[in-house]
């Protein structure tokens, strides 16, 4: 058995980094492809590479952590700041989005009226479906952090339920959300208003999906046994993740929904 | 003079020195933090769940109960009429075919209350 006199971890030679940019790129020309010559073929295969790469890079992980026990503290701490660092950029992200509709909605363009909402767009009400869909993710905040200390302490079953109940506010959210888009007056090829509500809500509820996702497999690895009450990273990375996209809501609905109505 | 050169390089040093204070000061309470996460379970113990478990079935639960009951009754308050179609230039914007069906319908398009650029489907 090999020995290390670090707690570093030298991680082993792995395909995965490189079958992901492969992804990467076929995902974004095929992108390209569709759009202009109405061709699925490389977005499809772009797809498949990258969801492959993902469940195969990260039980991976799964497997030196877990099992292996290369997730010593100074590892872990690397992990945390790779997390918080990756969150980090996702906010930089999401301020393009806000930054676009402030710059539309507080100078608005004799072109859409000169006022905003743009002459002929009927905002959805706030006080209904979104303040609803605020209601879920503050609750599912609530939950999560149960999850959290009850993982802690050690009781099993309770992190089980509570993790659940996160997860199904999460669903439900979903679900609301894609009603509202169907049910709504206005497109997104409704000028800068639809550009700017749809791009942003959109790509939010895309996180959703990805944090309700990503909840779902600490769901897994918790019955699986994986977490204990003094290590249990993946739910916490989760966890943070699954608090920016409340707080980013939060943000939408305010700026978006209350303000820009 | 001598004072007055010396105290125009002192101050960008100072301030340096102040960034320097500033951000070990920032490191050491993130680490803080982290060392009280990491030793959270040891500290808690069976409080801070149970705390949670109740502001969960008390507060966030009935909070979402809450605005469910309210979206339902300002439903049923809605008219379903349809709304006015006005040609406006400045919407339903077509400079380039949606990549699906017949390019005009975006992803979610609801015939009831999404009218094409010129009118709603159905009408003449």
């Amino acid at each position: 058995m090999a020995h290390q006199v670090h707690a570093y971890h030298m991680v082993d030679p792995s395909p995965w980094p490189l079958t992901g940019a492969v992804g990467a790129l076929l995902l974004t020309s095929g992108l390209a492809i569709w759009m202009h010559f109405h061709n699925m073929t490389l977005l499809a295969l772009g797809l498949i590479l990258l969801l492959l790469t993902m469940y195969q890079w990260w039980r991976d992980i799964v497997r030196e952590g877990t099992f292996q026990g290369h997730h010593t503290p100074p590892v872990q701490k690397g992990l945390r700041y790779g997390m918080i660092l990756f969150i980090t950029s996702e906010v930089f992200f999401f301020l393009g989005f806000f930054w676009a509709f402030y710059h539309s909605s507080l100078a608005p363009t004799p072109e859409l009226g000169g006022c905003w909402p743009p002459t002929g767009i009927t905002p959805l009400d706030p006080f209904e479906v979104p303040l609803l869909n605020t209601a879920v993710l503050l609750a599912s905040g609530v939950t999560v952090t149960w999850a959290h200390h009850s993982i802690m302490e050690g009781h099993r079953k309770e992190a089980i339920q509570s993790l659940t109940l996160t997860i199904l506010l999460g669903f439900y959210f979903t679900f609301l959300q894609a009603m509202e888009y169907y049910e709504a007056p206005f497109t997104i090829a409704d000028g800068v208003y639809g550009s700017t509500f749809f791009v942003a809500t959109g790509f939010h509820g895309l996180h959703v999906i990805i944090g309700s996702t990503f909840l779902a497999i600490c769901l897994l690895r918790q019955v699986l046994y994986h977490f204990t009450s003094e290590h249990h990273f993946g739910f916490e990375a989760a966890a943070w993740y699954w608090h920016f996209v409340d707080v980013v809501w939060l943000f939408l609905y305010i700026s978006i929904y209350w303000w820009g109505s | 003079m001598c004072t007055n050169l010396f105290r125009s390089i002192r101050q960008p040093e100072r301030k340096m020195a102040a960034f320097g204070r500033f951000s070990q000061v920032l490191l050491r309470s993130s680490l803080t933090q982290t060392r009280r996460q990491l030793s959270a379970a040891a500290g808690h113990g069976e409080q801070s769940g149970k705390t949670w478990k109740i502001l969960t079935f008390v507060v966030a639960l009935p909070g979402v109960g809450v605005c469910m009951l309210n979206t339902f009754l300002k439903e049923q308050h809605h008219s379903h009429e349809q709304p006015e179609f006005v040609p406006y230039t400045h919407l339903r914007i077509r400079s380039k075919r949606f990549p699906w069906g017949d390019g005009n319908k975006s992803l979610f398009h609801n015939p009831h209350v999404n009218p094409l650029p010129d009118g709603y489907e159905g009408h003449e």
